[in-house]
C-alpha cells in the first residue's frame, strides 16, 4: 500500500461524477421536501411552522450532501483516472435510506440522539470510508498476498461470533468487544471474496484444465474439491450455529459465482446448488429455525397474525404502494412500530417495504436500477483489469452488494424464504454501511489502469504439472 | 383542491422522475463505455509486456497485442523476434485455446521458464505470470478492454 505522494497532485476534473452527484443531490432535496410538507400536512401545523423534530428538517440531507461532494472534491484532487459512476450511485441510495430513516419513528434505533441521526453518521462514516481508499489504494499486493492470512482472520472471527457472539432475536450475529460491537458477517464476505479471488486465479488454469469423471459428471479436479467442500461446510455451519440463513445463502451464491466466472463450467455451479439444496432439505428436517421460514414463505396467511405477520404487513406496504405510491411520508403512520399495523424490524430488514409503499413500483424498480449500475459497473472493472486477480477481486465485490440487495429484496417481495440480511447503502446499520462502502471504495480503486502492476507471481504450486507433448 | 397537497402530488412525481433522470444519464454513460469498448480494436486475446530486455530488441515496456498462435524466438520470421544470444532461433510459441493461455517450448537450448520454473512441453499460463527466453523476460496481461 503506498500512500498517494504529495507532491505529485494533480488535480483531474471528473465531469461525469459532478453531473450525477448534482441530479442525485436534485432528486434528494425534492424528495426532502415533499417528507416535510407532507409531515407538516399530517400534522396539522400551517406550512412554514417549526414542528419538534430532533433535526432541523434538511439539516440532515445537507450536511451528507456536503459529504458527498466533499468526497468529490478530494476525488478530483487526487487526480486518478478512475470511476465516476459508483460514488454518484451509491451516494443516491445512501440519501434514500436517510429520507427513510427521518420518516421512521425516531425511537427505533440509535444512541446518537435518534434512528435519522445515528444513520447520518454511519453514512458519513462510509463515504469516508470510500473516499480514503479510492484515493489511497493504489496497489492490490497486501490483499494479494496473504489470502492465507485474510481466511484464517475471518475463520477467526467466525468462530469467535460462533463461541462469543451475543443472540438478538434468536440469531447470533452480533459480536461485542468492549463498547464496540458489530456484525462479522458483513467483513467476512470482503474477506471471502479477497480470499477466493487469491485461490481461484492461483489454480484458474488446473480447474480449467483438469477434472475427475464421475460418470457422466465432470468433477473438479480432486486436490482442488477440498475447499469447496470446506466452503459448502461454512456455509452450512453459519446456518446451524449462528441460524444466519441470509449470510450463509450469500457466501455460497458468491463463491458459485465466482466459481463460474473463473471458469466457465456450468456443471460445477450446477454441482453447487445440489449440494446446497440438498443440505437445505437436511437441515429443513432437523434446524426449527430453518423450518419457521420456509413455512411463512409457503403460506405467510397460515400464522397472519403470528410468526407470518413481517412477512404479511410487507406484502400489504407493497399492496398499498401502488404503482405511483403514497408519496415519502405519507405511507402508514405507525410504520415501523410495533403491532398493530407496521413492520417489525423495517429499519434493518425490511426498508425495500416501506419504500415499496411510499414510492411505488416505480420506484422500486428505480432503486433495483441503481444496483443494477453497481453490478455493471463492476463486471466492467473486472473486464477490464490487467490479471486475473483483480479480475475476479472486481467481480466478487460488485456481486457481493449486488447478490446481497437481491436476497433481502426477493425476502421482502417472498419470491424467497425470509432472511435477515441487510440491503446494501439502504439499511440502518453501521457494520452494513461501513462494510459496503470498503467495498465500493475498493471497487473504484481497482477501476483504475494506471495502478501498480501486479506484483511479480511466486512460484505457484502446479505450475511444474506440465502437458505430455503430443504425438512426437 | 388545496395548494399544499397539490404541491406535495406534484413533488412526489418530480421525485421520481428525478431518480429516472438520474438512471437515464447513468446508462448513457454505460453505454459509451460500452461502444468505446467496441470500437477498439478487437479480438486481442491477451497482451505480453516485456519487463527485462539486454538485447534492446524487443525493447523494455513495449506491449505485444497477441494473436491466437504467437511463436517467440531469434529468426526474423517469428511473430515476436527476440533478440537475445541466449534465446533459439525458435524458442517458444504461445496458443489460446477454451479461455487460457499455453506456453510450448519447442526445443529450445536454453529452455523457457513460467515465474521460474522450466517448462517441459506444454503449461497453461494465467495472466499475470511471467515468461523467461534468454535473458528475456515478459509478462502475459489481459487484453486491454
Amino acid at each position: 500500500m503506498t500512500l498517494a505522494a504529495g507532491s505529485r497532485l494533480h488535480p483531474r476534473l471528473r465531469r461525469r461524477e459532478l453531473a450525477l452527484l448534482v441530479i442525485g443531490a436534485l432528486a434528494l432535496t425534492v424528495g426532502s421536501v415533499t417528507l416535510a410538507l407532507t409531515r407538516r400536512l399530517a400534522s396539522g401545523d400551517p406550512p412554514g411552522a417549526e414542528t419538534g423534530f430532533p433535526l432541523a428538517d434538511g439539516a440532515a440531507l445537507a450536511a451528507y450532501l456536503a459529504a458527498l461532494f466533499g468526497a468529490h472534491a478530494v476525488l478530483v484532487l487526487t487526480g486518478r483516472r478512475t470511476d465516476q459512476v459508483l460514488l454518484p450511485t451509491v451516494g443516491l441510495l445512501g440519501g434514500i435510506s436517510l429520507l427513510l430513516m427521518e420518516r421512521l419513528p425516531q425511537d427505533l434505533a440509535g444512541g446518537l440522539g435518534g434512528l435519522a441521526s445515528t444513520q447520518l453518521v454511519w453514512l458519513i462514516g462510509s463515504v469516508a470510508v470510500i473516499t480514503t481508499i479510492a484515493a489511497l489504494i493504489r496497489s492490490d499486493a497486501w490483499l494479494r498476498l496473504y489470502k492465507y492470512t485474510w481466511a484464517a482472520f475471518g475463520v477467526g472471527l467466525l468462530l469467535l461470533t460462533f463461541v462469543a457472539g451475543r443472540e438478538v432475536n434468536g440469531q447470533r450475529l452480533t459480536l461485542a468487544i468492549g463498547p464496540f460491537s458489530g456484525q462479522p458477517s458483513e467483513l467476512l464476505k470482503v474477506i471471502l471474496v479477497v480470499f477466493l479471488a487469491g485461490y481461484l486465479s492461483e489454480n484458474r488454469a488446473l480447474l480449467v484444465e483438469q477434472s475427475t469423471r464421475l460418470g457422466p459428471i465432470r468433477l473438479p479436479p480432486l486436490p482442488y474439491l477440498a475447499p469447496m467442500v470446506a466452503m459448502w461446510a461454512l456455509a452450512l455451519s453459519i446456518v446451524v450455529v449462528q441460524r444466519d440463513l441470509g449470510a450463509a445463502l450469500l457466501f455460497f451464491a458468491v463463491f458459485l459465482l465466482l466459481l463460474y466466472v473463473t471458469t466457465g463450467r456450468a456443471s460445477f455451479v450446477a454441482l453447487g446448488l445440489v449440494a446446497f439444496v440438498a443440505g437445505g432439505a437436511v437441515l429443513y428436517e432437523i434446524v426449527p429455525h430453518v423450518r419457521t421460514r420456509v413455512d411463512i414463505w409457503v403460506d405467510p396467511f397460515a400464522t397472519a397474525s403470528g410468526a407470518g405477520y413481517q412477512v404479511v404487513q410487507a406484502l400489504h406496504a407493497f399492496a398499498r404502494g401502488g404503482i405511483l405510491g403514497t408519496g415519502l411520508g405519507a405511507g402508514l403512520p405507525e410504520v415501523g412500530s410495533l403491532p398493530p399495523g407496521g413492520i417489525p424490524a423495517l429499519h434493518t430488514d425490511f426498508p425495500l417495504a416501506a419504500l415499496g409503499e411510499e414510492l411505488g413500483l416505480i420506484g422500486v424498480m428505480a432503486i433495483l436500477g441503481l444496483y443494477l449500475v453497481v453490478i455493471e459497473r463492476g463486471l466492467r472493472i473486472a473486464a477490464s483489469a490487467a490479471d486475473d486477480f483483480r479480475a475476479i477481486l472486481a467481480a466478487g465485490l460488485s456481486l457481493v452488494i449486488g447478490v446481497q440487495a437481491f436476497i433481502i429484496a426477493a425476502g421482502n417481495l417472498k419470491l424467497i424464504p425470509l432472511t435477515g440480511i441487510t440491503l446494501p447503502f439502504i439499511s440502518y446499520g453501521g457494520s452494513s454501511l461501513l462494510t459496503n462502502g470498503l467495498v465500493v471504495g475498493l471497487l473504484i480503486a481497482l477501476s483504475d489502469r494506471g495502478v501498480e502492476p501486479p506484483p511479480p507471481p511466486t512460484a505457484r504450486r502446479g505450475i511444474r504439472r506440465v502437458f505430455d507433448r503430443g504425438a512426437p | 383542491m388545496d395548494p399544499v397537497v397539490l404541491s406535495i402530488w406534484i413533488l412526489r412525481l418530480v421525485f421520481l422522475a428525478l431518480l429516472y433522470w438520474f438512471l437515464w444519464t447513468v446508462v448513457r454513460i454505460l453505454l459509451r463505455d460500452l461502444r468505446a469498448a467496441a470500437r477498439e480494436p478487437g479480438a486481442e486475446l491477451g497482451r505480453l509486456l516485456v519487463l527485462a530486455s539486454p538485447g534492446g530488441e524487443p525493447a523494455v515496456g513495449a506491449a505485444f497485442s497477441l494473436d491466437a498462435v504467437t511463436t517467440l524466438g531469434r529468426d526474423v520470421n517469428n511473430t515476436i523476434v527476440v533478440d537475445d544470444e541466449f534465446a533459439s532461433g525458435s524458442h517458444a510459441v504461445l496458443t489460446y485455446r477454451g479461455r487460457t493461455w499455453y506456453v510450448e517450448d519447442l526445443g529450445s537450448t536454453n529452455g523457457t521458464f513460467v515465474n521460474g520454473h522450466p517448462v517441459d512441453g506444454i503449461a497453461a499460463i494465467a495472466f499475470g505470470d511471467e515468461l523467461q527466453l534468454g535473458n528475456v523476460r515478459l509478462r502475459l496481461e489481459r487484453a486491454r478492454r
